[in-house]
This record gives structure tokens, sequence and C-alpha cells, in this order.
């Protein structure tokens, strides 16, 4: 006889095992099966072989892959598709996490230490996934007097403004969630929604190490977003357009960064500087003030907030590959697709069923992926490098660096750039195209 | 589709607005002006000019809101303000108000733009940029001195002769 359950009887468990059913069956019936149908009413199906997809047809066709493959390509090129997984967030976060675990390898070996070791066996490589399962499963403390409604809100709003960035950012031609024409305006628009995120929750947690680390967060941010602004703007001076995409497409034959050097430079600190790392991350100074501003947040609060630091990482660091970099552009190195797989398909296992058209991207597609991706790797790499080797500087020295030194910085290069416009050499009708 | 985003905006915008004038905590006051700020930005989204949105909320929702922010969270509330309170001003705001917004209404309805044509095209920025630097430009010019002055009188006021510390100096 068990303690928990005194009065357990059998058939009193397979009764209820049956009311739960009864109930479940029930309420699909008279609540679910009139929300779907209100929803199919409202969503716009898409055609594909020239009928309409209703949830029953594409119930038959999932037993034919030949006839499944169609309404794969159709959701691959749904706004839902880009939002959720490639260009948008799901990329985005896999790359994220694969970053956090690679900051921590890379900076240990860089400082001769070892890292992680132990979860996984091979080099630590599960250590990420305990890091998150740990998040999830502690506790949510809030403090007994912060401003509850702001702090609950703060890491949703912060993770929600990095989403948003990283929608901005193309990843190969045509692959962009969000792709208006004053794409780079709407850059400086989102970026500047963090500094009021990150003083909102500091101010709400009520805690003197938090308010100190928003305050500097907040002064550090406003400063660096002056010379960040002005240095992208030699890039639109040189390009004509604010659309991120245009710009890319721009770069066919010489990067902008052979232009605008100096440009390139106070971007790059001024990413630093905005993504609060080494050697400016007095908001988090963990050796001075706690954790800063993150010091009240626990459990998978702090785990949300993170996550947006990364994306934001990642979408920074797309941003220079896209405005400095060339973007998707590079020599095409995606072996060509045989044109026997496109029309005949490829043959699975013994009974060899044919699958026509079964290339699911284009290799235009995959080979920018892929050079986005590289160059994406390689600068935010470039990123993490001062973790390892730089301390952290005084909050007078980085508003100095940031008021004066950055904004005359980025001012030369658009002097540079206007020179190089007016000379007839490069922009809008110039020499080189 | 329209109708409802712009009733849903004018709501938001309206709501907030009153709310950033009533609220007592000034945090809150603050960030629904800030939302105020965010649903002006909305309706330049629906008039298809996305270059002033963006400046919208880059200028006010990204600076001079943190600027408010910031002047609320720092300066003790009774050097900011010495409230007043009294019904009668209350009701005399609220007419003035319905006065004012009779008044305009008038004049809107009576110059004869009674009707909006919603087919016309996104407003290009490179278009107001070549108006800015040809017709324009004595506008452009005229504003360039204003902010130059008003930055050269803010850095007068701002400038205070520090007393040198050995230690910090760089």
């Amino acid at each position: 006889m068990s303690t928990i359950a005194p009065q357990f009887r059998f058939s009193r468990f397979v009764g209820s095992l049956f009311d739960i059913i009864f109930w479940i069956l029930l309420l699909f019936s008279l609540i679910g099966l009139p929300i779907v149908f209100i929803i199919l009413f409202y969503i716009k199906m898409p055609l594909v072989n020239h009928q309409l997809l209703t949830p029953y047809l594409a119930m038959t066709w999932m037993a034919d892959p030949s006839r499944t493959l169609p309404i794969i390509k159709t959701l691959l090129h749904t706004t839902f598709f880009h939002v959720v997984a490639f260009p948008g967030f799901g990329f985005a976060a896999l790359l994220a996490a694969a970053t956090i675990f690679i900051e921590r390898k890379f900076l240990a070996k860089i400082q001769l230490r070892v890292g992680p070791l132990y979860c996984g066996k091979v080099e630590g490589i599960l250590q990420l996934m305990g890091d998150g399962l740990k998040l999830i499963s502690k506790e949510i403390i809030i403090p007994a007097k912060a401003d509850k409604p702001i702090f609950w809100v703060g890491p949703l709003l912060f993770l929600g403004t990095a989403a948003a960035f990283v929608s901005l950012i193309p990843v190969a031609p045509g692959w962009v969630v969000a792709n208006p024409s004053v794409g780079l305006l709407a850059v400086f628009a989102t970026i500047g929604f963090f500094p009021i995120i990150t003083v909102l929750t500091a101010w709400a947690a009520n805690n003197k190490w938090t308010f100190i680390g928003g305050l500097r967060a907040l002064h550090q941010m406003i400063a660096f977003e002056i010379p960040l602004i002005l240095s992208l703007l030699s890039i639109v001076i040189l390009t004509g357009t604010l659309n991120l995409s245009q710009i890319v497409e721009s770069q066919q034959h010489y990067w902008w960064i052979i232009f605008a050097p100096i440009s390139a430079i106070v971007f790059f600190i001024c990413i630093i500087a905005e993504l609060e790392r080494v050697p400016f991350d007095l908001p988090e100074a963990e050796s001075e003030i706690v954790a800063g501003w993150l010091t009240e947040f626990s459990g998978m609060m702090y785990g949300l907030i993170q996550l947006g630091t990364y994306l934001k990482l990642y979408a920074f660091a797309g941003l220079f590959t896209v405005l400095f970099l060339g973007g998707w552009n590079g020599p095409s190195v995606w072996p060509p697709l045989s044109p026997d797989l496109i029309t005949n398909g490829i043959t699975i296992g013994p009974i060899t069923a044919k699958i026509a058209g079964l290339p699911l991207f284009d290799q235009e597609m995959l080979n920018g992926t892929l050079w986005f991706v590289i160059k994406t790797v390689g600068v935010i790499l470039v990123i993490l490098l001062p973790r390892g080797v730089f301390p952290r500087i005084r909050i007078d020295m980085l508003l100095h660096t940031g008021w004066y030194k950055l904004i005359g910085l980025a001012f030369i290069n658009i002097f540079i750039a206007l020179g190089l416009l007016y000379a007839g050499v490069l922009g809008p009708g110039g020499l080189i195209q | 589709m329209v109708d409802a985003v712009f009733l849903a905006l004018s709501v938001l915008t309206i709501g907030s607005a009153i709310v950033a004038l009533e609220i007592r905590s000034l945090i809150y006051g603050s960030i629904a002006l800030m939302i105020t700020l965010s649903g002006i930005a909305g309706f330049f989204l629906l008039l298809d000019a996305p270059f002033v949105a963006m400046f919208q909320l880059s200028v006010y929702v990204g600076s001079v809101a943190v600027l408010i922010l910031f002047t609320v969270m720092l300066v003790r509330r009774e050097l900011i303000f010495n409230k007043i309170e009294d019904k009668r001003r209350r009701y005399a705001g609220i007419g003035l108000m319905l006065a004012l917004m009779l008044g305009i209404g008038m004049i809107i309805i009576g110059s004869g733009i009674k009707s909006m044509e919603t087919n016309s095209p996104t407003v290009d920025y490179q278009k107001i940029g070549k108006d800015f630097l040809t017709y324009y430009s004595p506008a452009l010019i005229v504003m360039a001195l204003i902010l130059a002055a008003s930055v050269i009188g803010a850095l007068a006021l701002a400038r205070r002769e520090d007393i040198t510390n050995d230690q910090r100096v760089n």
C-alpha cells in the first residue's frame, strides 16, 4: 500500500483514465474543432500543384514523398518559416548557442586553460545543454521591493528587441525576414531601444549594483551610438541606398572595407561597446559591481537576457559582414547540383522510390549562406578575442573615446567617401562599378 | 484592415498619452510617453512614410525618451515638479483642449481636405534628400545654424572649470 495514495484502487484509476479521455474528446469537439475551423477560415492557404492546400489534402499527401516535397517547398517560402527557422530566430539562436560554447573554449585556449571538459566526454561539448537545463530548472527569484511589472517584462523586451534586430539581417539573396527600403535606419531605431530596456530593468530591480550598472550601460550605449551611426554614413554615401540587401549587392566586386577602413574600425569598436564586452564591459563589471544590471536576475530570466545578448552579438557581426565584408558575395565553392538530381531525383532504399525536385534550396542560396556564415563567424571570433587579452578600461576613458576620438574618426571617413563620390570614382555612376 | 490598425493605434497613442499625464509614478509616465511616441511612428508607417517613422523611433523613443527617463531617475521629484492639485485647473485644461481640437478640426474640414488618396506611392527618401539640398536648401541652412547655435549654447552653459586632480590625469 503506498503512502502517497492510501485509497488507491485499480478500477478507479482506469475509470479516471476514461474520464480524462471523455473530457478531452468533448472539449476538442466542442471548442478545439471550431477554433481550428475559424483559424483555417482566416489563414490564406497556399496553392500546391494547382490545388488549394487543405489539411485533409495535406494528410493524404504525407504518404507520397513526391507530393509532400512541393508542400515543404511552399512552407520554406512562407513568412512563418522565415521568422521561426532559417534567416530568423532558429538560425540565429543556433549560431548564438554555438558562440557561447566556442567563446568558453576559445578563451580557455588563449589563457592556457582547459575550459569545459567533462560534460559530454569529448571536450565538454554538452556543457551548453547542461547550462541550459540548469537555468530552466532554477527558481526565479523576484526581489521583494522590485517594481514587478517592469522587472518581469524586461528580459522579454530585451530578447524581443534583439530578435527584431536579427530579422533585418539578410543572409542570402532573397533570404531575409524583413527587407524595408530604410533597413539601416530600422537598425538604428532598433538599437535605440536597448539602453531604455537596460536602464528600466536596472531601476526596477531596486538594487544599487543594478542601478549603477544600468546607468553605466546608458552612458556607454548613448556615447557609442553616435559614432556608430556616423561611421555607417560613409557606406550610405557610397552606395546611395539604405536597403541592406542592395548594399550587399553593391559589393559584388570589392568590399567596402577597402574604401572605408576607418569606418570599419570605428564601427567595430562601437559594436564591442554596444555589446558590453571586454574591454568595455563596465555595465557588467563582475569584479566591481557584482554583475551590473544583471545582478538580480535568476533562472530563465537571466537565460533570456543571455540569449538576447548573444543574438545581438550575431546580429551586429552579421551587420558588419553585410556592410563591410560583402555579405553573401563570394566565389562559387558549393558543388553544382546535378541536373539528374533535379529532374529524376534520387533513389532511396531497396524499393527505389524516385523523388523528383529534391534540392530544396538552389545553389546560389547555399553558396551565399556558406559565405555569410564563414564571414560572420570570423567577425564573431574577432569580437570574442579582446576578452582573453585586454583588461577593463575606466569609464572616463571610455566616454572620452566615444565622444571625442571615434566621432572625429567617423567624420574623416565621411569626408573620404564624399571626396571619392565627387571625384567620380565610386558611388552611383562612378568609374568603378 | 488599415482602419482596424488605425483605430488600435489611435487608442494606444491617446490612451498612453492620457496615462502619461495622469499616472502618479513618473517612471511609468515616461514609459507611457514612449508608447505614445511609438504610436506616432506607427501612424507614419500607415501613411507610407517609413523614413519618418524610423527617425521618429530612433530620435524620440531612442534619445528624447531616454533623456526624460534619465532626468526623472536622477533628479528628485520636488526639484522637477511643484504640483498644484486644483480641480478648476483640470477642467479648464480639458475645456481648452476641446476648444483647440474643435478649432483645428473646423480649419481642417474647411480647408477642403476631405478625402485621402490611398494608393499613392511610398514617400521616397532620396527625393526628400534631393528636395532638401535644392529647393529647400535655405531652410536646411537655417536649421543647421539653429542646431549649431543650440549645441554651442549648451556647451557654454555646461562648461565649468574643473578642479584638477593629479591622480585622474590621463
